[in-house]
């Protein structure tokens, strides 16, 4: 934490906020069971079917990841699409 | 109607057995006719921490697979009127014993007694199934501790996938001034992750330590607050609507010394 941190009010996260960010997020893993075959196997159909539709950048660029939420937890999939002007 | 209620908590060493030792002792300290049974088998423990390990004669498997009536294998436990221990066995494994001889029992077991307290063995495969398979309620115990509250999770998750109804939460061994500091989770903050009813937060307490050092159960003794936080629980499970407790931080020396100059500090507020 630099001297701007302090003077900003930024205050370093302590270990039991840290400790509650990771719970939350490794338990939507645990939770929603989704193996990793089970994730690549979905990305892989969820990039057959963009596809069809629009043009992916790159499909390793691909993201597709849990992510915990307020209400309910989230299915994120992140697909950089081509830029074309045609 | 008699309840049998499991405690079980996935991690180990968080706290099961002492609190079936103590949830069963304040119970019948209630005049409730209690019995804790010890399902770890293979790893016993419910006996040396309630400091009856040298009258032990037969035990669970005995009892199932019929060497002796379930009598013969009850402990008294002379300190209380109607406290009873049936212990595990120390030389077999959890194999030994099946969900359906567990039931079978439970229901022998309720015929007798007030309250049967089950003592799950820590994990989720065999033993546990056991534990939970005659239970009415169950009970988790965890600490605010990242590894704890995981298990927790899926335990949660597989005691309502048995269809053992709701289980309630017991927050153990929590330090209110670790809590202040920030350095460790809040009652609500684990109650927020694993999102199921709360029956009672026990601080962490050197009690514990030296009651079991000495056979003998934290509720017994007035002075401690781990002792006092398991009575609450038990009156609780009476049905007798008792405050939960907030652990305040205990005032160290500079607290006071501050307070003695005129000058404030900061309070603590769990």
């Amino acid at each position: 934490m630099s001297i701007w941190d302090t003077l900003l009010g930024r205050k370093p996260q302590n270990s039991s906020s840290v400790a509650k960010e990771r719970l939350l997020t490794v338990l939507v893993h645990d939770r929603v069971k989704l193996t990793p075959d089970m994730m690549e196997a979905m990305r892989e159909e969820i990039i057959a079917v963009i596809s069809k539709y629009v043009d992916i950048a790159d499909p390793d660029a691909i993201d597709v990841s849990l992510l915990h939420g307020e209400s309910s937890d989230h299915l994120k999939a992140d697909i950089p699409v081509r830029r074309s002007r045609s | 109607m008699a309840r049998v209620i499991t405690i079980t908590s996935g991690k180990g060493g968080v706290g099961k057995t002492t609190t079936t030792a103590n949830l069963g002792t304040a119970l019948a300290m209630h005049g409730q006719r209690v019995v804790v049974v010890d399902a770890d088998i293979g790893l016993r423990n419910l006996d040396v921490v309630m400091g009856l390990e040298n009258r032990i004669v037969y035990d669970l498997v005995d009892v199932v697979e019929g060497r002796c009536r379930l009598r013969q294998a009850l402990i008294k436990d002379k300190r209380f009127p109607e406290l009873f221990l049936l212990p595990a066995a120390q030389t077999r494994d959890k194999d030994a014993v099946s969900p359906d001889d567990m039931i079978a029992l439970c229901n022998d077991l309720r015929r007798e007694f007030d309250f049967v307290i089950v003592d799950s063995p820590a994990g989720i495969e065999g033993g546990f199934r056991n534990a939970i398979a005659g239970a009415d309620e169950v009970l988790i115990v965890t600490t605010p501790e990242v590894s704890a509250v995981r298990d927790a999770d899926r335990i949660v998750g597989l005691v309502e996938a048995f269809e053992k109804g709701h289980p309630r939460l017991i927050l153990n061994r929590i330090r209110p001034h670790m809590v202040s500091r920030g350095d460790m989770m809040t009652t609500e903050d684990v109650v927020e992750i694993l999102a199921i009813d709360l029956i009672g937060v026990v601080p962490d307490d050197e009690a514990i330590v030296t009651t079991t050092n000495r056979g003998e159960v934290a509720v017994m003794d007035r002075a401690s607050k781990a002792g006092r936080a398991f009575s609450s629980i038990a009156r609780r499970l009476l049905g007798e609507d008792v405050p939960m407790q907030v652990f305040t931080n205990d005032e160290g020396f500079f607290a006071r010394l501050w307070e003695s100059m005129g000058l404030r500090p900061k309070r603590a507020q769990r």
